[in-house]
């Protein structure tokens, strides 16, 4: 499934800017949202099959977004990605649909493969076993 | 030197530090118990014995009095006895029958049956002896009494009674005279000294006491038993006087003394105040001991009541030092948590852009082609070691995460599987270090409801710090058990222990005694974290056999049907 369009919610404007810049560079099309509301309102005018999901946004809570995107199309495939993870708020995010939970920061190679293909498996933001 | 260490911090030296208080605080409680238990036992005892010696000395010169006194009656009634008898004789007899000197003997004979009177002399107006009875007759019947004391004052007052005096025969006696009506004549006998001294040396005054007779210039009439001579001039001054005994105490003595022969005479009874309080010394002494005894027992009793009760103190608040310091570790850790996962958010958000930008660069490097082929090269190595910093970056706020990091799913987990599993992971490590594992894993141990990848972490940064702990060559041993309705891990090392001065400060964060860089000092902490959370505990301490122990709790599933959450 290659996804037709995509749309990046993050309040870090470097970080959208940025990632679109390499998404459209790979000839993918893509559109970012800065803020809760104007994602939803972007949702509405266009059709995206995936979205990126901060979960804290500066006007919204990333789980009301979510519910807001599931509402208007169910079958969009919600990626979370956030900064501020807490088991909560991901399992939250799961539950109420969201294809996949990934913790900041995240090489942009696992990231393009998720978004494309949701093809890395399932990590659930469950960190490293490694030792120190 | 690479070792982590354990235990509840500080609460050691705080309670070092009050020892001496409670020290303080036994000595205080034993001193009040002493103070009001003994202080007014010893009172009572001293006013008793004061009380009991004043009329204990009251009864013996009451005694003495009383024994004066029937003495003075016997004294005075042998005087008059033998005064009357002479007075009857010369009454009943003329003169001419008794100047006959075998009439004398035969009244002299009738009248001393008891031998008191030595000798009968009747003697003429002119002091002349008409007729002599008695051993002395060829000294006495040519000698003249006219000049003599005892003549003129018979014949002055009609009756008389000498003082005892020696005379010329060598032996003390007294002489009682007297007069016929007419005045012309005497009857005078010498009356047995020895008879009479033995009235007073029956007077039962005490084996240091005395009993004797003196007249008015101080001379002794009877013998003293204790060999005096003559009396004291300050005895007595204070003791003479009339009418009812008078008693004397002295510092050894208590005397008394009263008028005898119209208070010619003075007789007086000693009697030694020691000997006499003997058997009140004997009471007192025994008396004392039986306080002693007391006073020992209610000091013991105090002494170990105290110390119990002190002991129960010392104790409670030990416990309540504990818990309190448990307490504020938990606190402490809590809000090192929230910071620690607040701050590794805040740093997650650049870190992600950083990452991004240097991707981006090396992306339109690519495009740059061969433009600038010397420095490309190292545009790349420099865009990958920002992204490889990165990810370091990110390894350790992901961890940081761990600390706020809220439920798990919680599963009934057999723990033993959990153990075999960590250490697995690790076995290619610690074979590195030539370090083995021993497991001593309970066969049949209850499963625990908890979250195993939690567990894990907990585990595998316990025997991580252990390999580090023992460098090269050692073992590591595990064991598992169940002790109250807990699940017991052991993890026990051959490295060289916890310094003690480490030991309250192990699980605080970023705590580490590891080279710089090489560890976080986040372990332990999280560790910490983690097993509270999981409502267990962990603790460090050192082994008795030398290295370090941490002992994990977890609590075990009730009942057997425990299969998830």
């Amino acid at each position: 499934m290659h996804p037709t369009n995509l749309l990046i919610v993050d309040d870090e404007q470097d970080f959208v800017a940025t990632l679109l810049k390499r998404l459209q560079r790979r000839g993918i099309a893509c559109r970012g949202a800065l803020t809760g509301s104007e994602a939803l309102d972007c949702f509405r005018q266009e059709y995206f099959d995936t979205v990126l999901l901060d979960m804290k946004l500066p006007d919204l809570d990333g789980n009301t977004v979510l519910r807001g995107i599931k509402k208007i199309r169910p079958a969009t495939r919600v990626l979370i990605l956030t900064g501020h993870a807490s088991y909560s708020s991901g399992r939250e995010g799961l539950s109420e649909g969201a294809a996949d939970y990934l913790l900041k920061p995240v090489e942009f190679e696992t990231l393009l493969e998720k978004l494309l293909f949701g093809t890395a498996k399932h990590s659930r933001g469950s960190p490293e076993q490694e030792h120190w | 030197m690479k070792m982590y260490v354990a235990t509840i911090p500080g609460e050691a030296l705080k309670v070092r530090s009050k020892e001496s208080y409670y020290a303080r605080q036994k000595k205080l409680f034993v001193l009040l118990v002493i103070v009001v238990s003994i202080m007014p036992l010893l009172i009572i005892s001293w006013t008793s014995s004061h009380f009991y010696r004043h009329s204990w000395q009251r009864q013996t010169s009451l005694a003495l009095a009383s024994l004066a006194e029937s003495r003075l009656e016997v004294v005075n009634l042998f005087l008059e006895n033998q005064e009357n008898l002479l007075a009857g004789l010369v009454d009943l007899y003329a003169l001419e029958k008794l100047a006959d000197q075998d009439q004398l003997q035969q009244v002299f004979e009738a009248v001393n049956h008891s031998g008191v009177i030595v000798d009968l002399g009747v003697i003429d107006r002119q002091g002349r002896h008409l007729s002599y009875v008695g051993p002395f007759r060829q000294q006495l019947l040519a000698r003249n009494y006219a000049e003599s004391e005892w003549f003129r004052e018979a014949m002055a007052n009609g009756r008389y009674v000498s003082d005892v005096f020696q005379g010329f025969r060598g032996v003390p006696h007294f002489v009682v005279a007297v007069t016929a009506s007419d005045r012309s004549w005497v009857l005078r006998a010498t009356i047995n000294s020895e008879l009479f001294n033995s009235l007073l040396q029956s007077a039962e005054v005490g084996p240091g006491g005395d009993a004797f007779i003196i007249n008015a210039k101080g001379e002794l009439q009877t013998p003293s038993r204790l060999g005096l001579s003559t009396m004291p001039r300050e005895e007595l001054a204070a003791l003479t006087g009339t009418g009812a005994p008078r008693i004397l105490f002295s510092r050894d003595f208590i005397h008394v003394a009263a008028g005898v022969k119209n208070n010619a005479w003075l007789l007086i009874l000693k009697t030694d105040i020691h000997t006499s309080l003997a058997e009140f010394y004997r009471a007192r002494n025994r008396d004392r001991l039986i306080i002693a005894a007391a006073a020992l027992t209610i000091l013991m009793v105090a002494t170990l009541l105290v110390r119990s009760m002190v002991g129960q103190i010392e104790k409670a608040d030990r416990q309540r030092l504990v818990m309190s310091n448990r307490m504020r570790q938990a606190e402490k850790m809590a809000l090192v948590g929230r910071l620690a996962a607040s701050v590794a958010h805040e740093i997650n958000n650049p870190l992600q852009i950083v990452g991004d930008q240097a991707g981006w660069v090396e992306e339109l490097l690519e495009g740059e082609g061969a433009s600038n082929a010397e420095n490309l090269a190292e545009y790349r190595k420099a865009s990958a070691k920002i992204r490889e910093q990165v990810k370091r970056a990110s390894t350790i706020t992901h961890r940081l995460l761990g600390f706020s990091r809220k439920e798990g799913e919680r599963v009934a987990t057999d723990i033993n599987r959990v153990l075999e599993e960590s250490l697995s992971f690790l076995e290619t490590e610690a074979q590195k270090h030539r370090i083995s594992f021993r497991k001593e894993l309970a066969a049949e141990l209850a499963p625990a409801v908890t979250d195993a990848s939690q567990l894990q972490q907990v585990f595998l940064n316990i025997i991580n710090n252990a390999i580090d702990a023992i460098g090269e060559d050692g073992v590591i041993t595990v064991t598992t058990g169940s002790a109250a309705e807990r699940i017991k891990i052991e993890f026990t090392d051959s490295g060289p222990g916890l310094p003690p001065e480490n030991l309250g400060r192990i699980f605080d964060p970023l705590f580490t005694t590891k080279e710089l860089g090489s560890g976080t000092g986040l372990g332990l902490s999280i560790s910490y974290n983690i097993m509270q959370r999981l409502g267990g505990d962990i603790q460090a301490g050192n082994n008795s056999g030398g290295g370090s122990v941490f002992t994990v709790h977890i609590p075990a599933a009730v009942g057997t049907l425990a299969n998830s959450a």
